[in-house]
């Protein structure tokens, strides 16, 4: 595949994909920087000719744009909802890879009765739609068995992240284990080590690369949940940044720099860490598939 | 097959693992049993009893009549329709294109990493986001699209892409696939590196060029992968819901499924029709991921 006619398809092939992955990121970093005015200009405007960070000094700073399109945001609104995010995520990925990693481990190397079982209720759990669970979760944490009701709060999607994502972490850092030489766990316990130290000794860290792995997944994945939240939060309480950009889509028209600026700053964090982690994530998406 | 050491270990070491291995799977079973199985069986109880208050009715048991409700809704029976199409357009995008950016980034080049970098940014981004980078592109007065084809002079004046007909779709699903699509490259990426470098060697011997290669060898071997593929792609769009809601609301000539469930549970309160349908939806789901299951083993063997 070295003739000249195969290595120009192929330059504009890598360059498509380049376009096609950054061109929407770029679209939104640029309209974030412009005015609505600007926006709105005829011919089309792709780069602001003058750009300003005015959409972002609304945004965090909460001045009322109603002239300019009919949104209004609420000093501090935004930020909330990025710490909440930034909270969410943390835990609850906190919590997903300790159970994870000790499910994993549990029914990859120990061997107990009924493990095969409890991954194939664990993995068979992955299929079941989270819709599903959804519409009546919301029931289950207005009225829970012990303590107040858990709708509205940081708590309460915490627990709900756990129970549907620590499947997948299990499935993922179970292929891993799978694949771990045995000997350094079989030599620590022939020297007299329990199993229990043995775990937290030399299993875990040879599952380090995989668990970082599985730890930007699940963070990915928290960040960008946005139906659990949508049902079960109402106030800044506990609303993340997904539910809350949504408020800056007008019905009618919409105030698109505050709505860019809004995505770009949800869209930091986690393209950093894919960026800085990509190569262990691609490695854990492909291989395990 | 024992471990040497359980047996060397005695009873103690074997009774330890036995408790160890449970006690390891405790705090996940239990998460999984209260806030998924449990208000799975819960939903299903609500799925056969009546509406309630709103209908002046009674609660009580009706059996699958919700069921009937909601297939002979038509609405409901729309939303399924427009599924399907979310579905079958965005499971064949995914794979053409998937097969053509792993080709294309399957062999090392300068600045792979790179390509491979930004590749997978779509898929890291909230669902909702990718909505709000692409609303601007739609936009019915101004949007980015409308101006790029009239002043390629493709159209004469700006068309209203969300609003009507079957275009809506469309965009959607391609603000979907933009999401998905790094996730089922790389799924290609990985069974194209599990195919020797002696297959193509061989058959260029014999004088086979890369078209005829990609045909008689790449295509079939990349059968498993597609079978992944394509249970990925189906069980992502056939719960589309983000970019929908983000993109066009729940306006009715883009309501997918799971859009119609969001809207009769908590638009208008109809706890029962509303988990009817997502029942219904987690059914054809299951009978799909069994199909897939079913070719998977078919095309590995």
């Amino acid at each position: 595949m070295t003739s000249p006619g195969w290595r120009i398809a192929k330059l504009v092939a890598v360059l498509a994909i380049i376009v096609w992955s950054l061109g929407p990121i770029l679209i939104g970093v640029s309209t974030s920087l412009s005015t609505q005015r600007e926006v709105n200009a005829i011919p089309t405007r792709w780069v602001p000719h003058h750009p300003t960070l005015q959409a972002y000094h609304d945004l965090l700073g909460g001045t009322s744009n109603q002239r300019a399109g009919g949104t209004v945001t609420e000093a501090g609104t935004f930020t909330r909802s990025i710490y909440n995010s930034a909270i969410l995520s943390a835990v609850s990925t906190s919590f997903i890879l300790i159970f994870a990693t000790m499910a994993a481990y549990a029914v990859g190397r120990l061997r107990f009765r009924l493990g095969g079982a409890v991954l194939a209720l664990l993995v068979g759990t992955m299929i079941v739609p989270i819709f599903v669970v959804v519409v009546s979760l919301f029931k289950v944490l207005a009225e829970p068995p012990v303590g107040p009701s858990l709708i509205d709060t940081k708590g309460g999607l915490v627990l709900v992240f756990i129970a549907t994502l620590t499947p997948l972490a299990t499935w993922l850092l179970y292929t891993q284990v799978r694949e771990m030489p045995t000997e350094p766990e079989e030599a620590a316990l022939i020297d007299g080590c329990s199993r229990w130290k043995a775990f937290v000794r030399i299993v875990v860290p040879q599952m380090s690369s995989g668990i970082a792995a599985v730890a930007a997944i699940m963070m990915l994945s928290v960040w960008g949940e946005f139906l659990i939240p949508l049902l079960l939060t109402q106030t800044m309480n506990a609303k993340p940044v997904t539910v809350q950009i949504t408020e800056y889509v007008g019905k009618y028209t919409t105030n698109y720099p505050i709505l860019a600026a809004a995505g770009v700053l949800a869209l930091i964090p986690p393209a950093l860490l894919a960026l800085a982690l990509n190569k262990r994530i691609t490695g854990m998406l492909a291989g395990s598939s | 097959m024992p471990k040497p050491w359980n047996r060397r270990g005695g009873d103690r070491t074997a009774r330890e693992t036995q408790i160890l291995g449970w006690l390891f799977v405790i705090p996940s079973l239990i998460a999984v049993a209260a806030l998924v199985l449990y208000p799975m069986a819960h939903g299903w109880w609500q799925s056969m009893n009546s509406g309630g208050f709103l209908f002046g009715e009674k609660p009580g048991y009706v059996g699958l009549r919700n069921y009937r409700d909601v297939i002979n809704d038509p609405v409901s029976r729309e939303a399924m329709a427009h599924t399907l199409w979310y579905v079958l357009l965005a499971v064949s995008l995914e794979l053409v294109l998937g097969i053509l950016v792993a080709v294309t980034l399957h062999r090392v080049f300068r600045g792979r990493g790179f390509v491979l970098a930004v590749l997978i940014l779509p898929w890291a981004l909230p669902s909702v986001v990718s909505g709000v980078l692409w609303k601007r592109v739609f936009d019915p007065d101004n949007g980015l699209l409308n101006s790029l084809l009239m002043q390629l002079h493709v159209i004469n004046q700006p068309h209203v892409w969300l609003a009507a007909g079957r275009g809506p779709i469309v965009y959607i699903t391609l603000v979907h696939v933009w999401g998905v699509l790094p996730l089922v490259s790389l799924i290609f990426l990985a069974g194209l590196q599990s195919i020797p470098d002696e297959v193509y060697s061989a058959s260029a011997v014999d004088g086979a060029g890369p078209w005829r290669q990609f045909r008689h060898i790449t295509l079939p071997l990349l059968r498993p992968s597609m079978a992944i593929a394509l249970t990925v792609g189906t069980l992502l769009a056939i719960s589309i819901f983000d970019e929908i809601y983000v993109l066009n609301g729940t306006a009715l000539n883009t309501r997918s499924i799971l859009i119609q469930v969001y809207n009769t549970t908590f638009a208008q309160a109809d706890f029962a029709h509303g988990t009817a349908l997502a029942f219904l939806l987690a059914a054809i789901t299951a009978v799909l991921g069994a199909l897939y299951a079913i070719a998977l083993r078919r095309s590995t063997v």
